[in-house]
């Protein structure tokens, strides 16, 4: 006997908009079906219709949590079109927020797996301990979430003895509290006993269906951008791509964690070898016909950008391939033959961020499966009739 | 397996100060480069609307009162702003500013608009650098 629940798009167990339809036998998944679109903002359209500045802001509100990896992703294609040289204190100060954007990610994720894991005080604690990161972000960009330090040709703010004193200073502290999260693994046996065996991935089935990220080094990939294309700065700065080959949510958690060190290192050392010069160049406001394809590692996996140009101060096309998008086929493979219960966990370890990865919205037809393309007037009032039918009461008095 | 080893760590914060701010009675110190409203300094506005042409939200608008007296009206609209600072970023005279305020939601968008009446400022512009 085998039973289709549906999950989303409005569940308590998620945390954005996404339609999961697991086809279950007992409490065993056997097939899982995803759909996407519930979410969709039309950004790429956008795009096409603002100029190369202002489309800066634009591609920074694509997501609240990666919002510097896109605008990084962006403005680095960009460049590429203009043919600017960036200065290296510039590219030094963005490769700096970018890594501290991967601190608060990581540590955001780990919270979010403690409270699936049901271990809500390792999640106030890891939320805790991001504040750190927020403030220091706050002081040099000038704002917690949307820092809006990018530029095209540069950054736009420098940084001062004292903000690289603060910095160095909070460091300690975050280390002192990641190394407790280190080692909670290996005396808290509840929490692992939760995370080991659940969201199995093997290593050729992370490759065949393109994982991206933490998820695919999890499997013991040592796939990383920032090492195999490195941009920016990121030939120059010393670090190890993190793997773990345990492939469960367990092997995810241990990559994230160790990533935090790795990025606690890079930071210190960016701080150290900052170097001097100035931070931006003048950009000019039309780029020459072309087209370039731009790759930035996402705290979430790898983030892509096409870019295509055509001589205006406005971009022709934008194309964002946000790193949840390339991790949604492995999560089907991830939760087939796994529990219903385990459900939210494995869907938070690939850390999903829906608005990031719907970039299309398809409708099809639920009784007939056909795909059609329908104007926004005739989706309107589609709804206008379907809402019609169940008209809800208008200023009803409390009966009491 | 030893079981509880999570609880000293709780014990430990028995004692400890809330992490979080009693916020609206207390007030937390803002970093100084914090990213408020934009505002408009209009004795040093030369009208080249690089803002205008910039600002990703189409928040500010600056129409023309009297072309004779030379006199332009700025409206920042606040409801619209995303709070960017790059109109900041893109004035060559240094009349556009952002303050510090974050308390700034209202019942009515019309009244997050801002205006400035003012003479055009006859100021060269500074030499095509960037700004850091």
């Amino acid at each position: 006997m085998k039973f289709q629940i549906p999950i989303g798009p409005q569940h308590p167990a998620l945390k954005e908009p996404i339609g999961l339809r697991v086809m279950v036998e007992g409490e065993i998944i056997r097939d899982a079906d995803l759909r996407l679109g519930y979410n969709h903002r039309g950004i790429e359209k956008l795009a096409e219709q603002k100029t190369w500045i202002q489309n800066i802001y634009l591609t920074e509100r694509i997501c609240g949590i990666c919002s510097h990896s896109h605008t990084t992703c962006y403005v680095q294609g960009v460049e590429k079109l203009m043919e600017l040289q960036v200065p290296r204190r510039g590219l030094y100060i963005r490769t700096l927020v970018s890594e501290l954007e991967r601190v608060h990610s990581h540590l955001l994720w780990l919270g979010v797996a403690g409270h699936e894991a049901g271990f809500d005080s390792f999640f106030m604690y890891t939320w805790r301990d991001r504040e750190i990161v927020m403030d220091i972000l706050e002081t040099i960009t000038g704002n917690r979430v949307h820092y809006g330090i990018n530029t095209i040709g540069g950054v736009r703010r420098d940084l001062d003895e004292l903000q690289v004193k603060k910095i160095l200073d909070s460091l300690d502290i975050l280390r002192k509290r990641s190394e407790y999260y280190k080692n909670l693994g290996t005396t808290e046996p509840s929490f692992v006993a939760r995370l080991a065996g659940v969201g199995y991935l093997s290593k050729e089935d992370a490759i065949a269906l393109c994982a991206v990220g933490p998820t695919l080094r999890a499997s013991g990939v040592p796939r990383d951008v920032r090492k195999d294309d490195p941009y920016a700065v990121y030939d120059e700065i010393p670090f190890e791509v993190c793997t773990a080959d345990t492939c469960d949510v367990l092997g995810r958690t241990v990559v994230r964690i160790k990533e935090l060190f790795q990025s606690y290192n890079m930071i210190e050392f960016m701080l150290k070898n900052l170097p001097e010069g100035p931070i931006a160049v003048r950009a000019p406001r039309r780029a020459k016909p072309n087209e370039v394809v731009s790759r930035y590692e996402a705290p979430r996996g790898e983030n892509i950008h096409y870019i295509k140009s055509n001589g205006t101060d406005k971009p022709e096309r934008l194309k964002v391939r946000a790193p949840t998008l390339g991790n949604y086929a492995a999560t089907i493979k991830m939760l087939k033959n796994g529990f219903i219960a385990d459900v939210p966990l494995i869907f938070a370890a690939i850390d999903p961020c829906i608005c990031c990865a719907e970039r299309a919205v398809a409708l099809v037809d639920a009784r007939t499966g056909e795909e059609k393309v329908v104007p926004m007037l005739a989706l309107k009032q589609l709804s206008q009739k379907i809402y019609g039918l169940n008209a809800r009461k208008r200023e009803v008095e409390w009966p009491l | 397996m030893r079981i509880g080893v999570f609880i000293p760590e709780l014990v430990r914060h028995l004692f400890k100060k809330p992490a979080t701010v009693d916020y609206p009675f207390i007030k937390q110190e803002l970093p100084p480069g914090f990213r408020g409203s934009p505002y408009l300094k209009p004795e040093t506005c030369i009208v080249c609307r690089a803002c205008e042409r910039d600002c990703p939200a189409e928040a500010i608008e600056i129409i023309s009162i009297n072309e004779a007296e030379k006199r332009f009206k700025m409206i920042i609209h606040n409801d619209r702003c995303i709070h960017c600072a790059q109109c900041v970023d893109s004035c060559p005279t240094d009349a556009m500013n952002m303050d510090t305020k974050f308390e700034i939601s209202d019942y009515d968008r019309h009244n997050l608009k801002m205006e400035w009446e003012y003479v055009r400022a006859v100021i060269k512009p500074k030499s095509a650098e960037p700004k850091s």
